[in-house]
């Protein structure tokens, strides 16, 4: 037998492995073929990978919200349609997905897309989709800076206002010298340099800072840095599987026990806690949904969300219902369904939602809305959040850049 | 560069050489590009998993390997043998489908969360080796290799079965006419390279975090180590993980960005120097 085809079986692994990157699945939608009055709503979540369940659980934030208006008998009169996509969370395919929704099935509006990258090539094409995208996932700075758009609504907080709210709260935590170690990719650097600059403003020291690649299996020679720095305190920014790894990697080194105080950067949330063990009790993380929140919206929505789905939302599907929460004030405030009308009525509109009374930026399209640090605690029912501070959008959302012009 | 680092090295080293030599073993008798071994080894994370959850770590390290014995089993059977005469691209895409539908089977059954395994309470904690506290799981894991290492090329090299997977391996064919039963001696390599798959995957239940597409992330570094190891080596396979293992690492010290390029100069290399690989065809 021939075996004298090494590289081209590694050609054809590589091809195969994009070949497989650029799969998207078909749709469903939940209320069948909807009339020309309906309001039609593409969701394009990664299905597959690392980001599955995420895409999954961002879909629930939607759908609940679409049920609710719906039972209602829709918004001035017009059902809500759902129009449910899948993929791999490649850009590419993420754009094709979207081109066939709104050309083809008549979607006006986007939802549940995911990555930053994603994300900053939609908004280059929807002004000539014609249609809308909500944007409850991607926290990248630049997509309400030189990546804006007239037609992109940034629900989620950027990764500044997330870093601005525990700005303030560095100070306070317990360790002097910090080590960063966080995800080599856009979102990694820009913490990082923020953190940097907001423990040195605390008095803080940071001893050592490493960027990991993302995916990561082997947290091995970072964590033997961050011991041998002699730092006591650690800000981890680290995404899904890879903070899952460093954890207990940090575990198995007994590096966590050596520390005053973990914190987090988008590194522990709810799904997350089963995975990551008891040892994550008393890191601090940022959070951008609190699940207790006073009012009568967010209570509805946990018990409404809780009955459907058998366990309380976390930041995924509640930034994605905040996202259907703006799309039907901006519908009721338009009077209209047509996707220019809607832009132009979300405009500085402030509307009631489960996080609180909310405004929508005009300059940038960025929703003003508080933001949360968070200490993991062991409660009744499992780890639990316990919000340690609250930081209000005055605090934590810089000023509109003036790249961002529409 | 302390010793840690250097004990990072050799811990990841013998992750990819337990992995890699179930592909060269493979590969070396039936001529076949497993795509489907990162999905192998993933599935015997996922067992390793549920295995643990209910009972205990110990008894995965031996259920994991039986059950990915059984589906090497079937494969054997069902796919490499009927195809033995059918293209190496064809049997590839054949792979690469038997891996995309494990995943997804793995999906259904386990789900998309990313889940984690604890290592047993005897290999919690660190251990004092060389004057560094070192996590003791990360020393099993080494011994674990190098028990695996040793075990097998006694085997190959000292049974008669060893010596007809060597055989068979050189020119399966003329083993064939020489006596061998190289039926038998494929459903035995098939079976043992895909419970080495999924001991590695067993292994490194405790090490990294459990998800569908961690058999991906390994799949392409494998590949890489076969080849530059000597596609079909099973020695050339272990040394060549145990040294990417360790360069990869100690590069990441230095650079982290540089370091995930490292397998692929590797194979550059390898391939404009020597193509037929390290160790070239000695099994």
């Amino acid at each position: 037998m021939n075996k004298r085809f090494p590289a081209t079986a590694l050609a054809a692994a590589l091809a195969l492995s994009l070949a497989a990157c650029g799969s998207a699945s078909s749709s469903t939608s939940n209320s069948g073929s909807g009339d020309s009055a309906t309001i039609k709503i593409a969701l394009i979540p990664p299905t597959t990978g690392a980001l599955a369940q995420f895409g999954t659980d961002a879909v629930k934030g939607w759908q609940i919200a679409v049920d609710e208006v719906n039972a209602k008998g829709g918004i001035d009169g017009h059902k809500v349609e759902l129009l449910k996509k899948g993929t791999d969370g490649d850009t590419a395919t993420t754009l094709r997905v979207a081109k066939e929704a709104v050309a083809k099935e008549g979607a006006g509006f986007i939802g549940a897309v995911m990555t930053s990258p994603e994300h900053a090539a939609l908004n280059a094409q929807l002004q000539g989709l014609g249609a809308l995208s909500f944007n409850a996932l991607g926290k990248d700075d630049a997509l309400v800076g030189d990546q804006c758009a007239a037609n992109a609504f940034h629900i989620v907080q950027t990764n500044s206002m997330d870093i601005n709210a525990l700005a303030g709260s560095i100070g306070s935590m317990p360790g002097n010298k910090w080590a960063i170690v966080a995800v080599d990719y856009a979102t990694g650097h820009s913490a990082a340099k923020e953190f940097t600059s907001a423990a040195k403003a605390a008095g803080k020291q940071v001893v050592s800072t490493q960027f990991a690649p993302l995916n990561t299996t082997d947290f091995g020679s970072y964590i033997t840095k961050v011991k041998s720095s002699g730092a006591d305190a650690v800000f981890a920014v680290e995404y899904g599987a890879d903070g899952i790894a460093f954890v207990k990697q940090a575990n198995q080194f007994n590096l966590t026990k050596s520390l005053k105080t973990v914190l987090g950067f988008n590194m522990v949330s709810e799904p997350l806690f089963p995975a990551l063990g008891a040892s994550i009790q008393g890191f601090y993380n940022n959070v951008g949904y609190d699940v207790a929140g006073d009012n009568t919206l967010n209570k509805t929505f946990v018990s409404d969300y809780t009955k459907k789905y058998g366990s309380a939302p976390y930041y995924v599907p509640a930034d994605n219902y905040v996202a259907a929460e703006t799309l039907f004030a901006g519908i009721d405030k338009a009077d209209s369904i047509d996707p220019e009308k809607v832009r132009d009525a979300l405009d500085g509109l402030t509307f009631d939602s489960i996080v609180g009374s909310v405004t929508m930026r005009a300059d940038d399209h960025q929703l003003l809305r508080p933001s949360y640090l968070g200490q993991v605690v062991k409660g009744d029912g499992g780890d639990a959040f316990k919000i340690v501070a609250t930081a209000q959008p005055d605090k934590t959302t810089p000023q509109a850049e003036s790249a961002c012009s529409f | 560069m302390n010793a840690a680092q250097v004990l990072n090295g050799i811990a990841l080293g013998s992750l990819l050489m337990v992995l890699s030599s179930g592909l060269a073993m493979i590969y070396g008798l039936r001529g076949v590009t497993n795509f489907a071994h990162g999905a192998l080894y993933m599935s015997g994370a996922y067992i390793a998993y549920s295995v643990s959850l209910h009972v205990s770590f110990w008894l995965a390290l031996v259920v994991v390997p039986v059950a990915l014995a059984l589906i090497g089993v079937v494969l054997e059977l069902v796919f490499f043998r009927p195809l033995q005469n059918r293209s190496h691209i064809e049997l590839g895409l054949v792979t690469f489908g038997l891996a995309l539908i494990a995943e997804r089977v793995v999906v259904l059954i386990w789900g998309e969360k990313t889940l984690s395994v604890d290592p047993p309470p005897g290999l919690r904690g660190t251990t004092s080796l060389f004057g560094v506290e070192y996590p003791t799981f990360r020393l099993a894991i080494i011994v674990a290799a190098v028990v695996m290492a040793v075990a097998l090329v006694t085997w190959l090299r000292r049974t008669r079965t060893g010596l007809y997977i060597r055989a068979a391996s050189q020119d399966l064919e003329t083993a064939g006419i020489m006596g061998i039963d190289v039926n038998r001696i494929s459903l035995i390599v098939v079976s043992l390279g895909a419970a080495l798959a999924g001991l590695a995957g067993a292994l490194a239940a405790p090490y990294v975090s459990l998800d569908p597409g961690m058999g991906d992330t390994f799949l392409i570094i494998v590949l890489i180590v076969v080849v530059v190891g000597g596609v079909g080596s099973i020695a050339g396979a272990m040394i060549s993980g145990m040294a990417l293992g360790i360069i990869q690492t100690l590069t990441t010290v230095w650079s982290p960005s540089v370091a995930v390029v490292v397998p692929y100069v590797a194979l550059v290399v390898v391939l404009l120097w020597r193509p037929q690989g390290l160790a070239g065809r000695r099994v």
